[in-house]
């Protein structure tokens, strides 16, 4: 289906008038480069005479036609002309669909009922100028050069300058040094002064390096020679390892540029720094904790809360009421607690896809929160799995036991055999030197871990009311012991 | 003015479904078009909004407004997909012998109002994923085609977030688009209590058969899109990509991932049903602006910053769609220079 005539003179119009606005836009630029070289015959009227204005104008004219005729010339794309006229003439991209599809092999009964709904709209279209006026750049600077050029065109000629290039030859020295009357003068310039011995003519303190002379040489006053003495006298400076290491030096400013993605990092992992300074923080004895640390880390801590909405805002109230309070036990049991649902949440927000809050998140986030991360021990076993010889999730080999064991008497070793029964079990025992020995525990150490279980255990499940306290008297009783 | 018949047709369907729901449902103009459009594109639609606005109304009203089977699933942490998809169950024929017949679950409907879907586990949520892209579901190795056209409008609370499951990124993508049901304005309210708290019973006709939806959707694929009007499609689907050269820094900001090739299909196939509804023969620059927000917001994943600044997707959306006109449809007329 050929481009009903009406599509294609809209197109033209605007393709014209785009043209117009181009040879405006162009021909302002090349009236100013145009006015720019127009300014040079001008200077030089003295010279050029009556042709330094003829020269003016037609570079100025040359400017401008050849602005105007580029931009005239300059190819309009049929496509954009049609996307002009769309969005100039409201008619929602019909003209530019209608003339693309037009004589396309796939169109479909659609695209000539679009053509006919074009034309009819088309046809509709008042004409009017749509292609706005680019001022170029150079049009704010234009006055400069006009107005120079005009000054300079109006102007008396400026003298040319008169200075010559100076005449180095032999003769032209010599007229020259004869104009001043003696010539024995001269003689006596070029001959080094008697009082003056340690000067040296020019050409040999150049000639340092070649020479490795010697203190013999030296002279006395002869600073030269004395440089010549040093070590460094023979050595020709080394220019390449100064621009080498110049080049380190600048690989080492390029280091900049290849910071850590400190950005990235907080964003991917602001949750996570937290817990690292939590771990920091907890990682010394638990007298030596500072409360002032620990007020930072809360108020941080509160401040993520507040962004992300998390519901630790009370965990961190009362942990700093604690602190206040001189509490720092408190303090970091309360730390604890909001670290935990910090977690939960990242967690649900970031990769989990699971139940939000219930009794599955709260295990799972109790889980992690209380262990940390992935540790064996963490992971649930169904029932006959996991711990049981031969019954691991594993499909690897598990092959016959190591030998080690037996090599080292301290070695704990486990026997055992199997018990059936309703369930299937094993009965084992230590073997070796080391399963006779006791063992030892660090009994404070330990404790504090059992009390945050413990407290974490009350919170998270369903503990009845009335035996918490109990519970705590319990764990108190421990602590004093 | 238009000369074709079946665009015509066309759109003389599409405003007489609008008038029928329009008679139930009071305001939500747009979110009314968008389901029509995401209907005859032959996409899913997911409505996000609080409770009470109408949202399993609004469904229940189109289904009237079209002669389709329509079927209603409320979803529960307990629901099973074989509550969705259907199963094989045991059987005596009449000689005593006993073997396997299928069970069809609701999921064997033209219209499938999936309420509340984000309360159900991630496993019968994923088990609408092959019936929603592939229009058949496989039970017992069987697959049994759904009866076309099938179209799922699933809605969803954004607040009671307590004990859902969020639907999955795969899930999500199989939505041509997805709405949010906006509280109404007064004037819409007052209108709301005056139609609903008097005796007066609403009926909905039925104006629109399946073979014509199912004749729309074909007529829908035949507009023209200009090149440049796909491009700017285009742009805007990957500006969202945060490791695009050209994307703008909003999205390296606070993008995680972008929108998928659906999203761009989504807007293309949207677009068009846009441009016949009112009337227009090809797809146009408005029509791609309007459908953005709907086609990409639940497909554009925002990264940790952008959470935790609280930024809007549909702000986020509009942003994109400027820098991508900036980048397209107007950069390129610079032309004039």
């Amino acid at each position: 289906m050929p481009h009903p005539d009406t599509l294609d003179r809209l197109v033209r119009e605007i393709a014209t008038q785009v043209r117009w606005r181009r040879a405006e836009h162009y021909g302002l630029r090349g009236l100013f480069w145009g006015a720019v070289a127009a300014v040079v015959p001008l200077l030089f009227r003295l010279a050029l005479g009556p042709w330094a204005l003829a020269l003016a104008i037609a570079l100025l004219t040359a400017g401008v036609v050849t602005g105007a005729l580029f931009g005239l010339l300059k190819r309009v794309s049929p496509a954009d002309a049609a996307r002009l006229a769309d969005r100039e003439f409201g008619l929602d991209e019909r003209l530019s669909t209608a003339l693309e599809w037009a004589e396309r092999d796939d169109r479909t009964q659609l695209v000539d009922a679009l053509v006919v709904d074009a034309v009819a709209r088309v046809e509709a279209v008042q004409l009017r100028q749509v292609v706005r006026r680019i001022l170029p750049r150079e049009t704010r600077l234009l006055p400069v050069p006009v107005v120079l050029a005009a000054i300079l065109a109006w102007a008396p000629p400026l003298p040319l300058p008169t200075a010559s290039l100076p005449d180095f030859s032999a003769g032209a020295q010599k007229e020259e040094a004869r104009e001043r009357g003696d010539g024995t003068m001269l003689e006596d310039r070029a001959r080094p002064l008697a009082k003056d011995k340690q000067q040296r003519p020019v050409f040999e303190e150049r000639d340092w390096a070649q020479k490795g002379a010697t203190g013999a040489a030296a002279t006395a006053g002869d600073l030269s020679a004395v440089f010549k003495d040093t070590s460094l006298a023979n050595q020709r400076p080394d220019f390449n390892s100064f621009l080498k290491k110049g080049d380190e030096r600048l690989k080492m400013l390029e280091q900049t540029d290849r910071l850590p993605d400190l950005q990235s990092d907080f964003t991917s992992s602001q949750y996570k720094m937290v817990f690292r300074k939590s771990k920091e923080l907890k990682s010394g004895l638990r007298d030596t904790v500072s409360p002032q640390k620990l007020k930072e880390l809360l108020e941080e801590m509160e401040r993520l809360g507040r962004k992300s909405g998390g519901g630790w805002g009370q965990d961190v109230s009362e942990g700093m009421e604690a602190l206040e309070g001189g509490s720092t036990d408190r303090a970091m049991e309360a730390m604890q607690k909001a670290l935990d649902k910090m977690r939960a949440q990242d967690e649900a927000q970031r990769g989990g896809k699971g139940l939000r809050g219930g009794r599955e998140s709260d295990r799972r986030s109790g889980r992690e929160g209380g262990r940390g991360e992935g540790s064996p021990e963490d992971q649930d076993f169904g029932e006959g799995e996991g711990m049981m010889p031969g019954k691991g999730k594993s499909g690897a080999p598990k092959g016959e036991a190591s030998q080690r064991l037996r090599a080292n008497p301290y070695d704990v070793g486990v026997e055992g055999e199997s018990r059936r029964g309703k369930k299937d079990g094993f009965d084992t025992n230590l073997t070796g030197r080391a399963g006779k020995m006791s063992s030892r525990l660090s009994y404070m150490g330990i404790i504090g871990q059992y009390k945050n279980a413990m407290e974490d255990a009350i919170s998270r499940e369903q503990i009845p009311r009335d035996f918490h306290g109990q519970i705590r008297d319990y764990f108190q009783a421990l602590d004093e012991r | 003015m238009t000369q074709d018949p079946r665009v015509e047709q066309f759109i003389s369907s599409f405003q007489a479904l609008r008038r029928e729901v329009e008679k139930v449902i009071v305001g939500h103009r747009d979110i009314i078009d968008h389901v029509l459009i995401g209907m005859f594109a032959g996409g899913h639609v997911l409505l996000e909004g609080v409770p009470g606005l109408g949202k399993t109304l609004l469904i229940k009203t189109l289904a009237e407004g079209l002669e389709l089977s329509f079927a209603r699933v409320q979803f529960t942490p307990d629901l099973m997909p074989a509550d969705i998809i259907g199963t094989n169950i045991i059987v005596e024929d009449a000689d005593g012998r006993k073997h396997f017949q299928f069970q069809s679950g609701p999921i064997f409907a033209h219209i499938l109002l999936a309420d509340e879907i984000n309360r159900a586990t991630p496993k019968t949520q994923s088990a609408l994923l092959e019936g929603m892209q592939e229009g058949a579901v496989t039970v017992g190795g069987v697959s049994r085609p759904l009866p076309p056209p099938f179209f799922v409008l699933a809605t969803q609370n954004p607040i009671e977030m307590e004990g859902t499951y969020p639907l999955p990124e795969a899930q999500l993508d199989r939505f041509l688009f997805k709405l949010r049901v906006r509280y109404p304005a007064i004037e819409e309210l007052n209108a709301i209590i005056d139609r609903t708290t008097q005796v007066r019973a609403v009926t909905v006709d039925r104006v629109m058969t399946g073979p014509n939806v199912l004749a729309s959707r074909e007529l829908v694929r035949e507009v023209p899109i200009a090149t440049h009007t796909r491009d700017f499609a285009s742009a805007i689907v990957m500006a969202t990509h945060p490791q695009w050269a050209q994307a703008p820094d909003v999205t390296r900001r606070f993008v995680r991932y972008g929108a998928s090739p659906r999203g761009a299909q989504a807007l293309v196939l949207g677009a068009k049903v846009k441009a016949l509804a009112e009337g227009r023969y090809n797809v146009s620059v408005d029509d791609i602006r309007y459908l953005a927000a709907p086609a990409l917001r639940h497909r554009v994943i925002l990264n940790f910053e952008g959470e935790a600044e609280g930024i809007d997707v549909d702000t986020l959306i509009e942003q994109i769609v400027d820098t991508a006109a900036t980048t397209t449809t107007q950069g390129k007329e610079q032309f004039v220079r």
